[in-house]
């Protein structure tokens, strides 16, 4: 413990603990559109779409930012255009373009001189050396996503329910989803620096699936998701530095303690639910 | 040239191992591919392939076999699995990606106890195919031998059920049986891949022959040989290009994601051509729309 309170002192720790909370409650937030609209395998694929860009961003030395979105936007119209082929289901043509696109990231890297040390930071994240240009990143994206997300609140979760509804309504519920896409993307690439590429889909699902154990209604259901998920980071940054291990694994695995947690204790056997039953437990969604 | 390319290379005893391995890695998931296609299975397999990793990682550092480390992880998946998505309120996508991001999250815990952790993580992460040894071969053989048999045993059964659930039920057949043996088959698949390939490009040699042919074949068999044909002949290929690039041409390109992208590009050329003679041709009826409609 003495460690931790330690490593509190250091600016560059200081400055990772920022980070993690940040993009903790962000992507909590965002995590809560990711479930409603059961997009979980399209956050894993993305978080490897992504990889290219991500590598090729770092290799030629512009923003990751850029070079994520980037490629993740080419992706979706590869998945987009790959659907339009018959024959071939989404979830297949998203496993096609994951690891082909995947595989480009690797060769890019693997041509590099001293490229495995790279290609592991991409991988597992490095929050260590978060800079303040990162934060301030990641805050003015961050409040442009909140921005965007609550000016259509009510539209996109009309989207997730009951797209056909909307599109009655005279809504073009295309380009909602693909705001929606888009939104989903550049949270994924603001995790990347924290949790790595493979673990961005950590802080994108588990936070907003540990508050969907507790409530029901989808506005406190993103508070809670952001508070799990930024405690989670500063959380597991502390677990990192006093045991010495990856800090992006131990953010996951903490957010992940907290959803194990809330499910044994909102299991319909425990005594807790049958304590508190305020509603009558929905099936799930 | 092509004779230099695609047969000089071989003559070195590691790169003729790495050879067979990728062959046999190629009939099996061209096979078990065409199963997890019509049945919908792309993202269990990627799951799979990502919560093998602790597996991997923990029987590393203790030395064991890899190879028991991944299929013990792949069990406690499939058992974790059916147990969220009875007991918990979440639904079955959402329920893999816990289990994905859990599972992975503690194979970079685990591995990253160690000091110099990052050649450690890069060789779990990519496998490493040029070092595959004869004992390894033969467990290859081993659990190749054994998927085959058991989809070709359950071949009749495993088709009528991924199209037709209700009426399988009604034969009589055991619609749960079946479908733990295809679980089992992927599993067995990722297991045996991941040391050769690593943990991120499994799903490649799944997904990619498998959703190429099924643009091409008319039957469930007819796309299960395009598989095997298109996965052995585009492995082959890749293998000699990564080797071919690193020794003569001093750019090296790790050989497990030279094989995948490989294979992606036989995937884009087969589209194109598909689309080509689809267009000219009247739509043709097939396997394929029928696949496209039967919802696992």
């Amino acid at each position: 413990v003495r460690t931790v309170f330690d490593s509190f002192g250091a600016p560059f720790f200081q400055r990772a603990a920022i980070e993690a909370v940040l993009v903790g409650a962000l992507a909590g937030v965002v995590g809560v559109h990711v479930l409603l609209r059961r997009l979980p395998f399209f956050v894993v694929a993305m978080s490897h779409a992504t990889f290219p860009g991500i590598v090729l961003a770092g290799v030629l030395g512009f923003s990751l930012f850029v070079g994520g979105i980037g490629a993740g936007l080419l992706v979706v119209l590869a998945v987009v255009a790959l659907g339009a082929v018959r024959t071939i289901d989404d979830s297949s043509a998203i496993g096609v373009v994951l690891a082909g696109s995947f595989a480009v990231g690797v060769l890019v890297l693997s041509s590099q001189p001293g490229g495995s040390k790279d290609l592991s930071a991409f991988l597992v994240g490095q929050i260590l050396t978060v800079t303040a240009a990162d934060i301030i990143t990641t805050v003015v994206v961050g409040l442009l996503l909140l921005v965007v997300l609550a000016a259509l609140h009510k539209e996109f979760i009309h989207g997730a329910f009951d797209p056909a509804g909307l599109g009655a309504l005279g809504y073009s519920t295309r380009a909602l989803d693909l705001v929606m896409l888009v939104v989903i993307t550049v949270a994924l690439v603001t995790t990347v620096p924290v949790v790595g590429t493979l673990l961005s889909v950590a802080l994108l699902s588990i936070p907003a699936l540990a508050a969907r154990q507790w409530v029901e209604r989808v506005a406190p259901m993103m508070i809670l998701a952001a508070a799990i998920g930024a405690g989670s980071g500063l959380l597991g940054l502390c677990i990192s530095a006093a045991l010495d291990v990856a800090a992006g694994g131990a953010i996951a695995l903490t957010a992940a303690a907290v959803f194990a947690l809330s499910a044994v204790l909102r299991s319909p056997s425990s005594p807790i639910t049958r304590m508190v039953r305020l509603r009558p437990v929905a099936e799930a969604a | 040239v092509i004779r230099q390319l695609l047969f000089e290379p071989y003559q070195l005893g590691f790169m003729r191992r790495a050879l067979f391995e990728v062959l046999l890695l190629g009939v099996l998931g061209g096979v078990v591919g065409v199963h997890v296609l019509v049945r919908q299975l792309a993202f269990l397999t990627e799951a799979l392939q990502h919560t093998v990793f602790p597996g991997i990682a923990i029987a590393f550092a203790a030395g064991q076999s890899l190879l028991l480390g991944a299929a013990a992880a792949a069990l406690v998946t499939i058992v974790l699995l059916v147990v969220l998505t009875d007991n918990v309120r979440i639904d079955h996508d959402a329920g893999l990606a816990v289990l994905v991001a859990t599972f992975f999250a503690l194979g970079v815990v685990i591995v990253s106890r160690r000091s110099g952790y990052t050649a450690d993580l890069n060789q779990l992460l990519f496998g490493r195919i040029l070092d595959v040894d004869r004992r390894q071969l033969a467990d290859t053989v081993v659990i190749v031998a054994f998927v085959l048999a058991l989809v070709a045993v359950t071949h009749k059964q495993l088709v009528l059920v991924a199209f037709d659930r209700a009426q399988a039920e009604a034969l009589g057949y055991r619609v749960a049986l079946l479908d733990l043996v295809v679980n089992i088959a992927v599993a067995c698949t990722v297991v045996v891949a991941v040391r050769a390939v690593g943990t991120v490009l499994v799903v490649a040699f799944i997904v990619t022959p498998a959703a190429a042919a099924r643009l091409l074949g008319r039957s469930i068999g007819a796309t299960m040989g395009v598989a095997v044909v298109m996965a052995c002949a585009l492995g082959w290929v890749g293998l000699s290009a990564s080797f071919e690039a690193s020794v003569n041409h001093g750019v090296r390109l790790a050989s497990g994601a030279t094989i995948v992208a490989t294979f992606t590009v036989g995937f884009c050329l087969v589209g194109v051509a598909a689309r080509l003679v689809r267009g000219v041709g009247a739509r043709r009826v097939g396997v394929g729309v029928g696949v496209g409609e039967a919802e696992a």
